[in-house]
């Protein structure tokens, strides 16, 4: 029987889009062009969670596509439409495919653990507090570290475990990425159409 | 024939003396002035200090490999607690 026909999107809300892309970009930044533990690093860090936050309650409160419900995690949908893919059988879906949707929750998965790790890393500071501290120590007073809880890295226990989860995660991440990327370019080709033109201005006319 | 022995050992161990590196344990104070200069004493020329993680790192080259390494202070004691290769 011939699958019922389904329109797919042809253009991403405003969130869905803005938070895609600053994401990817926030992940470019602290992957390859900010120092681990600089203040560009923890600003961003702090705006990709930010993002991550808004595209979570976008997820509950979005009309059609952009809901978690319209994509709910699948593997045994996903798995089912990756030997569709090779089988040449490629089809549409009103949403993510399964296989897409898996990859969204497994990137956004890996951008909570950076965050929860990033932020046990810092003691939960935000970027200003650690810029004062920051700005303390550069003028030689290093007592202002004195007072912290000690529960940082060289110390062991948690803080260790944060900063090798947070690069652990890093390095998940790229990988993930590189796979979402060759997925959609795979995807792409199979349905005969430019699955980056709807996240980012849709056919245009 | 011992002070030709002692003197051998002396020179034989210079090239040592001329490589040594700070390690965890040293205790090279608890500010940019004394750990400067600690840490210069011990080989380390350090650069900047920064906070991380609770701790003061600074940067210098370990002469015996050559390689930009990471040295952590913990600003309480003094006291080197870590040194790993830069990231």
């Amino acid at each position: 029987m011939k699958p019922p026909s389904v329109t797919p999107v042809t253009l991403w809300d405003p969130v869905v889009r803005l938070t895609h892309w600053s994401v990817a970009t926030v992940v470019l930044i602290n992957a390859v062009l900010t120092e681990g533990g600089s203040s560009l690093h923890i600003w961003a860090g702090w705006i990709g969670l930010g993002l991550l936050a808004l595209r979570f309650l976008w997820g509950f409160l979005a009309p059609g596509e952009a809901r978690f419900a319209a994509f709910p995690p699948a593997p045994r949908a996903a798995f089912a439409h990756l030997a569709n893919l090779l089988a040449g059988q490629a089809r549409e879906h009103p949403s993510h495919n399964p296989a897409g949707a898996l990859m969204a929750y497994a990137l956004w998965a890996t951008l909570i653990v950076l965050s929860v790790t990033g932020l046990l890393m810092t003691g939960g500071k935000t970027p200003m507090q650690m810029d004062a501290v920051r700005a303390t120590v550069a003028t030689g007073d290093w007592s202002v570290l004195v007072k912290e809880d000690g529960a940082g890295p060289e110390n062991g226990g948690p803080g260790k475990v944060a900063e090798e989860m947070h690069e652990i995660a890093g390095n998940l991440i790229l990988i993930l990425v590189l796979l979402h990327v060759g997925g959609v370019v795979v995807e792409s080709r199979a349905l005969r159409r430019n699955l980056v033109r709807p996240m980012i201005f849709g056919d245009r006319k | 024939m011992t002070r030709t022995l002692l003197l051998a050992l002396g020179l034989a161990t210079c090239p040592l003396a001329a490589m040594a590196f700070p390690v965890v344990g040293d205790v090279v104070g608890t500010n940019p002035e004394e750990a400067t200069a600690a840490l210069k004493a011990l080989g380390c020329e350090a650069g900047a200090f920064e906070p991380e993680d609770g701790k003061i790192e600074t940067k210098c080259v370990d002469p015996a490999t050559s390689k930009l390494m990471e040295v952590y202070i913990d600003p309480k004691t003094g006291a080197v607690t870590e040194i790993k290769l830069e990231d």
